[in-house]
């Protein structure tokens, strides 16, 4: 590792990153069918709630209006599927070879783990807008800045969701396994989510057990920048599981170490 | 650049007493059982063996991909272990399996390689050109990689290594799997890359006949060399060419060269006389003015490195070798050659 960080910020590495970034991006724009459902998925929340199937989901004993609870739910979980599916790359290149002729190249293996991170994460952010578009037919008001900080989380949160896929890829070496191993993780991890319905209304093991999945971190962070133009912050408070400053410290800690561990499965 | 202190470097690959042991679920496999050898500099170097031999593990470790159990490499200067990306930035290599990225198209494939190699954007587009036309690819350009044939793609893959100028090209198996006028175009762009950018050309193969037209070859067998010269100097281990004749008198003849012909070896085989020589070519005159019956059939045969390989491990090199395909290839090849080896000499042969 120390002998990387030495020249990992020289031009020539950037250059590498740039590469492989430019190159994850391509492959997204050429994938139509990728391209079709991140586009797909905003329509149909748009044409489903702005015809009113949000008044079917009000519920009258809830202090807060439901489908602005469901709203960063589905973005966190759609981003971070585009995100961990992104890396499926990384399992394609090493089936037909692609792999290797970047391997060969002069450029060491963490400048490519982090162009494959950063790339995922860049789809992932793209389909984050894509969404947010949606915001108004749920009533909800975004300011500038809000919407930084929206985007500030997407990248913390997708950056270790994309490490976790790329940790991954290093435990298969064909792209149907990784899709099964994939749906054996997100299946688990977002049903303990939160993105369908709140956390603190399950059992406390579960609630325990919610903790150490980084996908509630990253929803209940949308949660918070989100809807913070339109609820009180002991309204949101009653939905979500953690704090806003203790999601972004859980979020960063994850993103360290499965971005460490990413580099290590990737580099064998 | 730190290159330039390389640019005189004679032996541009060094090879010394390699080891590479796999572990496997056994025992494992000791891939590479100790082998040296050194490249020099402009010279097409073929590594030539069986399946199995080591040719790619060989490859792998060289081009840093591979670490070697024991022993060391030095390529272009820089030692394989301890400098692996100086070692990756001055060769250029093409795997055996194909490696393009077969979403994109044949353009896309050599812009991302030229990026990732640092070729400035100036100096790309002139060789982008100079490579897609040399491989007959230009019209192709824009085309996605999945709709190229084998052959096609194979000439990316070599245009795409070429693209930065590599000091080195690793070719392993460039023609596997090919037809005979694809597997000429591979070479006609091989020769010419060799002769305009005086690139050194290290390659592995199974064809006997591609192996004739490298400068030197070593002979790899279950993960030893057990040969390395000009496939000539090869050729003559063996103990010459031979010669068969049919003449009207056979009796006559025998005794007539035996007598005044002491430096062959011959035998008499049915209706013919076979003549072992050291250099065919040189011997016929003598021996067309030496014998009085009437000549019926004359035929000058040089043993082919398949006779190489088995006088050295008893086997043939490939169980089904193709002949028809051979035919014709070698004719063209070698009729190249002379070509090439006219405009540049060279000292790799020793004469
Ligand atoms: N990754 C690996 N793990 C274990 N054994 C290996 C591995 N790669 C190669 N081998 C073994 O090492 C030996 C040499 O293989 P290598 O691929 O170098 O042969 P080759 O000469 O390139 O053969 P071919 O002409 O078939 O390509 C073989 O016995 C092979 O089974
Ligand atoms: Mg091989």
């Amino acid at each position: 590792m120390a002998t990387n960080t030495a020249n990992f910020f020289s031009s020539k590495s950037l250059r590498a990153l740039y590469v492989i970034w430019y190159r994850e991006i391509l492959l997204y724009w050429r994938n139509k069918i990728k391209v079709f459902t991140s586009i797909f998925l905003p329509v149909l929340i748009a044409v489903a709630f702005g015809t009113g199937l949000g008044s079917i989901l009000e519920f009258r004993h809830l202090p807060y209006n439901f489908s602005q609870f469901l709203y960063p739910g589905i973005l966190g979980l759609s981003i971070s599927v585009m995100s961990i599916t992104s890396t499926l790359s990384i399992v394609w290149d090493r089936e037909y070879g692609f792999l290797r002729e970047i391997l060969v190249a002069p450029v060491s293996r963490s400048v490519i783990a982090w162009g494959k991170i950063l790339g995922a994460s860049t789809v992932a952010l793209i389909e984050g807008i894509l969404l947010l578009f949606t915001a108004p037919y749920f009533n909800l008001v975004l300011s500038p800045l809000q919407i930084g900080e929206i985007f500030l989380v997407i990248i913390i949160f997708t950056l270790g969701v994309a490490g976790l896929g790329v940790f991954l890829t290093s435990f298969v070496s064909r792209t149907e396994s990784f899709s099964l191993l994939l749906q054996l993780f997100i299946a688990p991890m977002s049903f303990l989510s939160g993105g369908f319905f709140p956390l603190n209304s399950l059992p406390l093991w579960l609630q325990n057990l919610a903790r150490f999945n980084p996908l509630a971190y990253g929803i209940d962070a949308l949660r918070w920048t989100i809807l913070s133009g339109n609820l009180s912050a002991s309204q949101i408070s009653t939905f979500t599981l953690h704090s806003l400053p203790s999601c972004i410290i859980a979020l960063l800690i994850f993103d360290f170490i499965i971005i460490l561990l990413a580099f290590r499965a990737f580099k064998k | 650049m730190t290159q330039k202190t390389n640019n005189n470097i004679l032996e541009v690959i060094q090879v010394e007493n390699l080891r590479k042991h796999y572990n496997g679920t056994y025992n494992g496999i000791m891939a590479l059982k100790g082998i040296s050898f050194s490249v020099k500099r402009g010279e097409i170097f073929g590594l030539l063996g069986p399946n199995g031999a080591g040719k790619t593990t060989t490859i792998n470790i060289l081009t840093t991909l591979t670490p070697p159990t024991s022993g060391v490499a030095y390529v272009n200067g820089y030692n394989i272990n301890t400098k692996p990306d100086k070692v990756r930035a001055s060769i250029g290599l093409v795997f055996q399996e194909t490696t393009l990225d077969t979403h994109l198209t044949a353009e896309e494939n050599l812009y991302l390689h030229a990026l990732l190699y640092g070729v400035n954007k100036k100096d790309f587009i002139t060789r982008k050109r100079e490579v897609l036309k040399l491989c007959e690819l230009w019209e192709r350009r824009k085309s996605p990689v999945s709709q190229f044939s084998g052959g096609m793609k194979r000439r990316l893959e070599i245009a795409r290594a070429l693209i930065h100028f590599p000091k080195i090209l690793f070719l392993d198996e460039p023609t596997v799997g090919l037809d005979p006028q694809t597997r000429n175009k591979i070479w006609d762009y091989i020769f010419t890359t060799k002769k305009q950018k005086g690139t050194t050309i290290f390659l592995t193969t199974q064809y006997l006949n591609e192996a004739e037209v490298c400068d030197r070859i070593a002979i790899i067998d279950y993960g030893k060399i057990i040969a390395l010269d000009t496939p000539e100097n090869l050729k003559k281990m063996i103990g010459g060419d031979i010669i068969t004749l049919r003449t009207t008198d056979n009796e006559k003849a025998f005794a007539q060269i035996k007598e005044k012909l002491p430096q062959c070896k011959i035998k008499r085989i049915g209706k013919e006389i076979q003549i072992e020589v050291a250099t065919g070519e040189e011997f016929l005159p003598s021996l067309i003015k030496t014998i009085t019956p009437k000549i019926l059939s004359l035929e000058l045969h040089h043993p082919t490195l398949e006779d190489v390989f088995l006088e050295l491990t008893g086997r043939k090199i490939r169980e089904n070798n193709t002949p028809d395909t051979e035919d014709i290839f070698s004719f063209n090849l070698k009729s190249f050659l002379a070509l090439f080896k006219n405009n540049n000499h060279k000292n790799t042969n020793g004469h």
